[in-house]
């Protein structure tokens, strides 16, 4: 893993945020709040050229070094890395999938925790992300606002009396926020109501999509509840209808595994002991089956079915059993059916130690 | 037709009058002077397109110009005549009204000036909205910021220059270039002119 310069994945702890140990963790596996801004005097990074995008970089760079971020962060050259490694920022939550498929001169700067990331070139010229574990909109917004107010005073940041921070995209302009909760909806997919949570979302304009997979089916029943509206709001405003409507969507979710365990309580035993078992004895293991049965153990670690595989063990097997790391942790190009029996002997390790 | 900037040339680019936000208020123009009237109200710090107070100003300073301030401008390179349905075009990134829409990306932040004619219909169904107007917090003002950001422009500018002078092996001027790009560097940080 040269190319991640300094940076070893595996002897690296995963994001902090992983931890499971945050507000409505029972739910809730984090909550980012992320800043688009741009530098004032250079076009977009869709419209800029090579050298342009350089510069900017250059300048980024610059400016978070100058300014006090954390007590230690972690700076890389997307151009340096290969495909595998940027895969695996991706899968870590450190960048986007767009940025990591991009082209030209762009980088990303990330705190030791993996809590604060920033993205230089993305869309816009700066991504500021800031990731807590648990329900925690407040403190996760205090943190990346800290930031944004360091960098603005090295870097003049593109913004309009009108129509405040100028991003590349119209949805994103005002103040350039949002905010994105992962929540894990077990009980609210069985019984099919995320449809509706889906549509309630909508109306109060907040979106809901699943993490992983396409559409509705969200692979390992993962979503992402985000504020769409960036413009004509305070970013309090945000934040208030954020913890408006993410806590309803959570006691509601409460609320069918209460419905599930008290009127079908042999059916969730079975389908989280099944799960359980078939991870701990699996000798190969896709990634989508890894993460529905990895669903199932959690919601039964949540009804207390389950006590002797820890929260945090899920999450992080969540992330791990992820392609590009087992592909990076292997050395080796894994063909699909290497990595599945890889797959499947990761998941029985971490299953069986988390055992005493 | 002739250019009705600096009268001589002929008109190659149709620009209009926005801020008049009408099709009618419509300036034929050259090439050459298009690169001076983007230059001139970007330098400005002009909003929108030119207005016919913007030309007039344009022509006195064409009449009036060292030849040497010319030659500083950008060649002409792929400047091509904008269709009427295209309009308004950003002068700093020549973002067309026509590409916006399909792309539904800006490409720089003078783009939100230049289209705001066209914007809040689109503002106030994304964010449902309305006035679709700031509300949330500014930047802090960044003393020196700005200046390092115009060194950092003409850093690039002048990589760029340092190359094509290297390649016309004209050795003089590449190496003012490179004193310049050196300062520059070092952190003098106050733009100066080209050399
Ligand atoms: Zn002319
Ligand atoms: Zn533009």
């Amino acid at each position: 893993m040269s190319g991640l310069a300094g940076f070893d994945c595996f002897a690296h702890p995963l994001g902090e945020w992983l931890k499971g140990s945050g507000p409505d963790s029972d739910v809730v596996i984090s909550t980012r709040v992320r800043l688009a801004r741009n530098v004032r005097g250079f076009p977009f990074t869709g419209r800029a050229s090579a050298g342009q995008r350089a510069e900017v970089l250059r300048l980024c760079q610059d400016a978070l070094h100058r300014v006090h971020l954390e007590k230690s962060v972690i700076t890389l050259d997307l151009q340096q890395l290969g495909e595998i490694e940027r895969d695996i920022l991706v899968e870590r939550h450190l960048i986007s999938r767009e940025l990591a498929g991009a082209e030209g001169p762009r980088g990303v700067t990330f705190g030791r925790g993996e809590m604060l990331s920033i993205m230089v070139n993305e869309e816009d010229h700066l991504r500021l992300q800031w990731i807590k574990s648990g329900f925690d909109p407040d403190r996760a917004f205090a943190a990346i606002r800290r930031v944004d107010a360091a960098l603005d005073k090295v870097l003049p940041i593109a913004f309009s009396e009108q129509y405040g921070y100028l991003t590349a995209c119209p949805t994103n302009v005002g103040t350039g926020m949002r905010i994105s909760v992962m929540v894990h909806l077990p009980a609210l997919t069985l019984l099919d109501h995320v449809e509706k949570v889906f549509k309630a979302a909508g109306r109060m304009n907040h979106a809901v999509r699943g993490l992983y997979g396409e559409g509705t089916r969200a692979f390992g029943d993962m979503y992402q509840i985000s504020n769409q509206a960036t413009l004509g709001r305070s970013e309090e405003d945000i934040l208030a209808s954020v913890k408006a409507i993410v806590p309803q969507v959570l006691e509601y979710e409460r609320r069918m595994r209460g419905e599930l365990y008290t009127e079908k309580r042999e059916l969730v035993e079975d389908k989280a002991l099944r799960a359980l078992a078939l991870l701990r004895s699996a000798r190969r293991l896709s990634v989508q089956e890894m993460m529905g049965h990895l669903s199932m153990v959690r919601l039964g670690i949540d009804l207390k079915v389950i006590t002797d595989v820890t929260m945090d063990t899920v999450n992080r097997l969540f992330i791990l059993g992820q392609p590009s790391h087992l592909q990076a942790e292997t050395g080796a190009t894994l063909t699909p059916a290497e990595r599945e029996a890889r797959r499947a002997e990761l998941v029985r390790g971490k299953l069986a130690t988390a055992t005493n | 037709m002739d250019c009705q900037c600096c009268q001589k040339k002929p008109a190659h680019i149709r620009v209009c009058d926005i801020e008049a936000n009408t099709m009618s208020e419509q300036f034929n123009v050259c090439a050459d002077c298009w690169i001076f009237i983007k230059r001139y109200l970007f330098d400005h710090a002009r909003p929108l397109q030119p207005t016919r107070e913007v030309l007039q100003e344009v022509r006195q300073l064409l009449s009036s110009q060292e030849p040497k301030a010319l030659a500083k401008l950008e060649p002409p390179g792929e400047i091509t005549p904008v269709p009427a349905e295209s309009l308004p075009v950003c002068p700093e990134c020549g973002m067309t009204l026509a590409e916006f829409k399909h792309k539904g990306r800006f490409g720089c932040a003078r783009d939100y000036e230049v289209f705001a004619a066209h914007l809040d219909p689109l503002l106030e169904r994304i964010h449902d909205v309305t006035p679709p107007r700031h509300r949330g917090g500014r930047p802090a003002p960044a003393p020196g910021a700005d200046e390092r950001v115009n060194a950092s422009r003409e850093l690039s500018g002048l990589r760029e220059q340092l190359r094509a002078a290297v390649a016309e092996e004209n050795y003089e001027l590449a190496a003012r270039l490179r004193d310049r790009i050196n300062e520059l560097e070092r952190g003098n940080l106050t733009p100066g002119a080209n050399p």
